[in-house]
C-alpha cells in the first residue's frame, strides 16, 4: 500500500518536472524574427466574425473580398463591425470550425455547390 | 472525513496544474496551419517603399549542396514528379552557360565555368511576365515581389513565354500527387496553373528570412531591401563586383550574383 502511494507521488513529480522543463525549453527555442517589417497586432479568433445567419448567406462574398485584398494589396487584417480584428485567412475560420470535419461539405453537398478552395487549401477534413 | 476532502482537493489541483503546464509547453499541440504575424491596420503597405532583393555569393556556394532548394521546395509544397518534362522549379541549379548565357566576360576560368549556379525568379523591376499576363494573375506587388495570384491563373502560359529566365513552371498534372512530404503551413497549387518562387512572401509577413537564405549553411545568400541604402544587401552590392542575369534585356532583376 505504502509503496503504491510512493509510486504515485514519484510519477506525478516526474510529469510535473517534465512539463516545467518543457516550458523552459520552449522559451529558449524562440528567437526574435530577423526582419522587423511589421509590428504585430492582437488578433482575436475565438469568436465568429459575424452572426451565423449573415455568414451562411454571405461567406462567399466575405472570402472573395478577403482573398483579393490580402493577396493583392496586402491588407491582411479584417476589422469586424464591433471593432475586433481578424486575420484574413481561411484558417481564421478553420481555427474553430475544423472541429466539425463536415463543416463546409454538409451544406455544399446539399446545395450542390462545388467551390475550388480545397484544390489547394486544406479543407476541414484535412486539417491536423 | 476532513482529511479525505483535503486529499481530493490536492489531487485535483495537481492535475489541473499539470494540464495547464502541458498546454503552455506545447505538449497539447497548438493550431498548426499557415499563420501570419499581422501588420498593424494603419501600416498599410506603401507601394514602392520596399524593394526586396537577393545577393548570391556563388564563391561560397558548395558544389553538390542542395539545402536551399530542398528547404524552399519543402516549405512551399513544390511537387517533384521525378521527370524533366513535368519538373516544377522554384529554386534550382544550372551550369554557368545556362545561367549567364550573355555574360560579357570572355575567357572566364574553367573553375568558374564548371561550377553550378543558383537560379530563381529574378523579381524584375520591369517584369515581362506581369505585362504578358492577360488576367493579372501575376502582378508586381507593393514591395517589388512579382507575385502569383493562383486564384486568377487560367493556365495560358503567356508568362512562361515572356520570362527570359525560365523561372516559371506549369502544372501539367495534379501537383498533390507528387508532394512527398507535404506541410500544412502553405497551400498547394492545382493542375493547370503556373507557379514560381514567391520570394517567401509567406515568411516575410511573419518577419522571417526566406527559407533558402535561412537554410544555407555558408550564408551565401543575402536577402534585404534594395531601397534601403543601409541594408546588408546594399552594402554588399557597393563593396563587391556583382552581375545580374541577362541585364541587357532591361528587366532590372532584383537577384544579384557575386561570381
Amino acid at each position: 500500500m505504502m509503496s503504491k502511494k510512493l509510486l504515485w507521488i514519484f510519477a506525478v513529480t516526474a510529469m510535473m518536472l517534465f512539463a516545467v522543463l518543457n516550458v523552459f525549453r520552449k522559451g529558449e527555442a524562440e528567437t526574435p524574427p530577423p526582419l522587423s517589417v511589421h509590428k504585430s497586432v492582437a488578433i482575436d479568433s475565438s469568436k465568429c466574425i459575424a452572426p451565423a445567419s449573415f455568414m451562411r448567406a454571405n461567406h462567399m462574398q466575405v472570402l472573395y473580398e478577403w482573398r483579393n485584398s490580402s493577396v493583392r494589396t496586402g491588407n491582411r487584417v479584417y476589422i469586424a463591425s464591433n471593432g475586433s480584428k481578424y486575420e484574413k485567412s481561411l484558417n481564421t475560420c478553420l481555427g474553430c470550425h475544423s472541429n466539425n470535419r463536415l463543416f463546409c461539405f454538409n451544406c455544399h453537398s446539399y446545395a450542390n455547390v462545388k467551390p475550388k478552395c480545397w484544390n489547394c487549401h486544406l479543407s476541414p477534413m484535412e486539417t491536423p | 472525513m476532513m482529511n479525505e476532502q483535503r486529499r481530493e482537493f490536492i489531487k485535483k489541483t495537481a492535475l489541473g496544474v499539470l494540464v495547464g503546464l502541458g498546454a503552455a509547453s506545447g505538449l497539447v499541440p497548438a493550431f498548426s496551419l499557415e499563420k501570419t504575424v499581422l501588420p498593424v491596420w494603419d501600416e498599410k503597405p506603401v507601394p514602392g517603399k520596399i524593394r526586396w532583393g537577393m545577393l548570391i555569393d556563388t564563391r561560397k556556394c558548395k558544389e553538390g549542396c542542395q539545402q536551399c532548394a530542398a528547404a524552399c521546395h519543402h516549405a512551399h509544397n513544390v511537387p517533384d514528379f521525378r521527370n524533366k518534362k513535368d519538373e516544377i522549379k522554384w529554386l534550382w541549379q544550372n551550369p554557368y552557360q545556362k545561367v549567364f548565357p550573355t555574360a560579357s566576360q570572355q575567357f572566364v576560368s574553367k573553375e568558374i565555368q564548371d561550377r553550378s549556379y543558383l537560379a530563381l525568379c529574378n523579381h524584375c523591376a520591369e517584369s515581362p511576365c506581369t505585362k504578358a499576363c492577360p488576367t493579372e494573375a501575376t502582378f508586381k506587388r507593393w514591395d517589388g515581389i512579382v507575385a502569383m495570384d493562383y486564384h486568377r491563373c487560367i493556365g495560358c502560359r503567356f508568362c512562361m513565354a515572356a520570362c527570359p529566365y525560365g523561372s516559371r513552371s506549369f502544372n501539367w498534372q495534379d501537383p498533390r500527387t507528387a508532394i512527398h512530404d507535404p506541410v500544412t503551413t502553405y497551400p498547394t497549387r492545382e493542375q493547370g496553373v503556373v507557379e514560381k518562387c514567391n520570394f517567401c512572401s509567406d515568411r516575410l509577413v511573419k518577419g522571417q528570412q526566406p527559407a533558402c537564405t535561412e537554410a544555407c549553411p555558408e550564408q551565401a545568400l543575402t536577402f534585404g531591401d534594395l531601397n534601403d541604402p543601409r541594408s546588408d544587401i546594399r552594402l554588399l552590392l557597393e563593396a563587391n563586383e556583382t552581375m545580374q542575369r541577362k541585364p541587357e534585356l532591361g528587366t532590372k532583376p532584383s537577384v544579384f550574383y557575386i561570381i
